[in-house]
């Protein structure tokens, strides 16, 4: 009964890839030399996780590629991806636990094994719990296995303090897609006609499915690709028309564009009417937003919105505006986003092929199938809710961070939080997988704040800024050494992938798992885990069912083969129908006139409750848009396709190609400071001065420079990175973006010469 | 039959994340001093006032009338029954003429054979294993298609009927089999 069940569900999985070339090779693991295998598993190179193989050779890793099982993989993977192989020999790696033995910042460390490195942290946070509450450690990760983990153990200990990246990082826009729609929305660049992209720089920031799909956009004369961006990028370089707008004004970009079409009566009437509510205020809102009003802010000329305002909307459905990734760049940030998503909206792309949709979670399969087709996974993490408040409020009533998840907090507010001890003692800090003093504005003053810290704990693969104040570092097995669980990714159809390690640890380093799983032993709360070995943990995770585990550790990604759902999308729903007969025409269409979960149940074009606490920020409209601060300049920072914002610098192959990152400067911004190319001058504001190496290009706004990020280390113990380049964190002021508690990436800075 | 390799390159796709060129020197094991390799990304700014990006691919190009190998005087330098410009280590003398007579640049002295070095498009590698050049298997976009141009079916001969392709220093006569497809973008700015 088991078995056959098994075997009727699994038909539902991909086999698709099994007809492309290289299939004999997935099955037959050892099919081509003696010593050859592939292992299928997760790439950690930087966030994106594309599926990746491995390729074995005598034990060892030798090769990298894209798993084509993930159909939008093929054998894809890009340099950073590469370069595991790189990383995973780098003789700079950290071998065995690190102790302080100098002052904290010192530079000055013995080595210590596993057992009295993990005892005495233990031990630590024993005595900070006893004397001033568990609430007094601090715990934060990247977001990804590490953070649930982490998050369970905090939990567990008993402190609510967990930090994810996310308000350095894509808060907002999550933000917004929380408030506006009460769930993730996703994008169909691929069968889109029209797409605006403000700066989301796929070409730099690659995540191979998506990049994939908008370099085949781009390159297809018969679709069109506007990019606003202040700076030239890659991206910028693909489109039909570039646009450097000035830094941080997308929000009037947008405002003007919704003007325009208000003011046309030019949008889904229908669509609004029925699934939306907010259209009054919205219309109030933007009675002055013109063409004409925005060239001021953007400098973008108010007939090129009209063209734009009038080409966009005959695209409609098929057509996007490209909310970005990472893209943090004013204070109005929330509101950027949800101007951006309303657009989307009025244009009545919402499930429509080449819109935006929904993910089809395995939950809602189930229902709408009458079966359960796709498997459901529990958590191998148990969070148990910890009744304290944050130290920066997050999720609090009356907190100015109340709409910030609880879970993932807002990093800006920890160095204040520390330096003041307020709302109360904050001693220790536990990171992995994470570089505050790299990615979270002003450096200096986390720095001060970490440096009165009683414990601070830093688990990592290299030795970091971050990591230079610990007490304690602890070694980490890179994503090539570790198993992990199973990770479900919702989308417009349903998949699995599973991190399979590729050898065993090298030199003695560990798992977060087995640390974690150790010190609540340690602390006295291990059997909070129903599980003890991967495998325990795997089992329990997908409740027993061995033929998705097993399926996961030969494919590493698994994949519903279900037809492409978009419930407003006609056709689509007639194929899906056609597909499982037993299925109702009308009560597929029916999934999307459910209540959303917003406040209203409805598409919130107006959010009542943000309007409330934030009074001007229910509605898009123009606020908060400066960033430049009266300096003559905006520094703006982002992505390279070698480098993560804090990870990659020190892996060799990378480090070879990208060393340094020069500050983008406009030939006539030089001219007027008497620089030179290759000169070096100094960038500054009220929070830092960083020393940068002059790049002269057309390819920026006058009033703008730019710097990639993950340079300006302080790490002496990695001498090839260690002060070589330049931080923008470094110039960050911590003032966040209201609502959504987001690190603002622009700021204003003054030219000095050195 | 003989086969006759051949690459493009199109530059509409490429996005010179260099994945390419980490690809060639993981596979190929290839010293961090030299490279295969590279993709060189030029912001060009066009005679309108507009800037574009070109992305040069910087390797061997696979002459079929081959400087390279005319100038080599023990055979070393040689073009095999697949239409690949290789070098043979054991017969190289070091004398380096085909260095000097490559008019792509593209061969380098390997640091620790001491010879000539270059792209190979993975013959002795991935090649013999049935599989695509390393740069070609991992392209994120898929700028790159490789195939044998004796083949009618082969997917480099649809892709060389439907484009417009050219050759990098065609005027020189040497026949590359590396055709490039122009990029048709550059960003306009307003």
């Amino acid at each position: 009964m088991i078995e056959s069940y098994a075997r009727r569900r699994f038909l539902q999985f991909s086999t698709a890839a099994l007809s492309m070339q290289g299939s004999l090779r997935a099955w037959e693991p050892s099919i081509l030399k003696g010593e050859d295998k592939w292992v299928r598993s997760v790439c950690e190179m930087c966030s994106s996780r594309c599926a990746i193989e491995v390729r074995v050779v005598d034990q060892k890793p030798v090769w990298l590629q894209g798993n084509a099982f993930d159909a939008r993989m093929h054998s894809s993977i890009c340099a950073r991806g590469l370069s595991g192989v790189s990383q995973l020999y780098d003789q700079d790696r950290l071998r065995t636990p690190l102790m302080r033995v100098g002052q904290r910042g010192e530079n000055r460390w013995r080595e210590a094994s596993w057992d009295e490195a993990l005892a005495f942290v233990a031990s630590s946070m024993q005595r900070l719990k006893q004397n001033y509450g568990a609430q007094s450690m601090l715990f934060s990760s990247k977001t990804g296995e590490s953070f649930d983990l982490l998050s369970s153990f905090a939990a567990n200990y008993g402190s609510p303090n967990t930090f994810s990246h996310w308000s350095s990082c894509p808060i907002a826009i999550e933000s917004a897609l929380e408030q506006t729609f009460g769930e993730r929305a996703y994008r169909d660049f691929e069968h889109a006609d029209y797409i605006v992209n403000f700066g989301h720089n796929l070409f730099e920031g690659l995540d191979i499915p998506l990049s994939k799909a908008m370099a085949r956009f781009a390159a297809n004369p018969s679709k069109k690709l506007i990019v606003l961006d202040p700076r030239f990028s890659i991206m910028a370089g693909k489109a039909d028309e570039w646009y450097p707008i000035k830094a941080g004004q997308d929000l009037a970009f947008v405002l003007s564009l919704l003007h325009v079409w208000l003011r046309d009566a030019k949008y889904d009437h229908a669509f609004v009417r029925r699934y939306c509510i907010g259209l009054d205020a919205l219309k109030a809102s933007l009675k002055e937003t013109t063409p004409q009003w925005q060239e001021r802010y953007t400098g973008i000329d108010a007939k090129t919105i009209e063209r734009l305002a009038d080409e966009i909307y005959r695209a409609a459905p098929r057509c996007i505006l490209d909310w970005g990734h990472k893209a943090t760049t004013s204070p109005a940030e929330f509101q950027r986003t949800r101007a951006i998503l309303i657009a989307n909206v009025l244009m009545g792309n919402v499930e429509k092929k080449g819109g935006i949709y929904f993910a089809k979670t395995p939950e809602m399969l189930n229902v709408l199938l009458q079966e359960p087709l796709f498997p459901l996974l529990q958590s191998p993490y148990p969070a148990p809710e910890v009744g304290i408040a944050r130290i920066d409020g997050a999720g609090e009533e009356g907190s100015a961070y109340r709409f910030v998840p609880k879970k993932h907090g807002v990093l800006n507010a920890i160095a204040d939080a520390i330096l003041t001890q307020q709302p109360y003692a904050i001693k220790g800090w536990f990171l992995t997988r994470h570089n505050p003093l790299v990615t979270v504005a002003d450096p200096q003053k986390m720095r001060t704040a970490m440096a009165s810290l009683d414990l601070i704990v830093v688990n990592d693969i290299y030795m970091s800024d971050t990591a230079m104040m610990a007490d304690v570092v602890l070694p980490e097995s890179t994503y090539l050494e570790r198993d992990e669980s199973i990770h479900l990714h919702h989308g417009l159809v349903p998949s699995y992938t599973m991190r399979n390690r590729a050898l065993m640890p090298l030199r003695g380093t560990q798992s977060l798992r087995e640390t974690v799983r150790s010190l609540a032993d340690a602390l006295g709360f291990g059997d909070a885990y129903p599980w003890k070995t991967m495998q325990e943990l795997r089992a329990y995770q997908a409740k027993g069912d061995s033929a998705l585990l097993e399926s996961l550790v030969k494919r590493g990604y698994v994949q519903a083969t279900i037809p492409p759902l978009f419930l407003r999308e006609e056709a689509s729903v007639r194929a899906f129908c056609e597909r499982y007969a037993h299925v109702d025409l009308m009560r597929v269409s029916e999934m999307f006139e459910r209540r959303r979960k917003t406040p209203s149940g409805k598409i919130e074009l107006f959010c009542a409750h943000i309007e409330e606490a934030f009074a001007g920020y229910g509605v898009p409209c123009a606020v908060d848009m400066d960033v430049q601060h009266n300096y003559p300049y905006t520094l703006i920072s982002g992505k390279s396709a070698i480098h993560t914002n804090a990870h990659t610098q020190n892996v060799p192959y990378l480090h070879a190609l990208m060393s340094d990152n020069p500050l983008w400067m406009h030939p006539s911004t030089a001219k007027a400071h008497g620089l030179r190319q290759n000169d070096t001058c100094y960038i500054e504001n009220e929070i830092g001065k960083e020393k940068v190496k002059v790049f002269l290009t057309e390819g920026i706004r006058p009033d703008t420079l730019f710097l990639y990020m993950g340079f300006g280390r302080q790490t002496p113990l990695l001498p090839k990175i260690d002060r070589k380049g330049s931080s923008a964190s470094k110039l960050l002021p911590l003032k966040t973006a209201p609502v959504c508690g987001a690190m603002i990436t622009n700021t204003g800075v003054r030219i000095v010469r050195a | 039959m003989a086969k006759k390799y051949a690459m493009v390159h199109d530059n509409n796709l490429c996005i010179g994340c260099q994945a390419c060129n980490v690809a060639c020197r993981s596979e190929n094991k290839i010293p961090e001093s030299v490279y295969r390799l590279q993709v060189w990304v030029k912001q060009e700014e066009y005679p309108n006032g507009s800037l574009g990006y070109e992305y040069h691919r910087q390797s061997c190009v696979h002459c079929e009338n081959t400087p390279c190998v005319s100038v080599c005087p023990t055979k070393a330098s040689h073009v095999n029954e697949d239409g690949i410009v290789l070098v043979d280590n054991d017969l190289c003398v070091g004398c380096l003429y085909c260095v000097a007579a490559c008019p792509y640049q593209a061969r380098y002295v390997h640091p620790v054979t001491k010879a000539p070095d270059k792209c190979t498009f993975c013959h002795e590698s991935r090649l013999s294993r049935g599989e695509e050049p390393a740069c070609v298997t991992v392209c994120p976009t898929e700028a790159l298609v490789f195939g044998d141009l004796n083949d009618p079916k082969s997917k480099i001969n649809k892709v060389l009927s439907e484009r417009v392709t050219y050759r990098q220093k065609e005027r020189l006569g040497t026949q590359p089999k590396m055709y490039i497809v122009p990029n048709h973008k550059g960003g306009i700015n307003s």
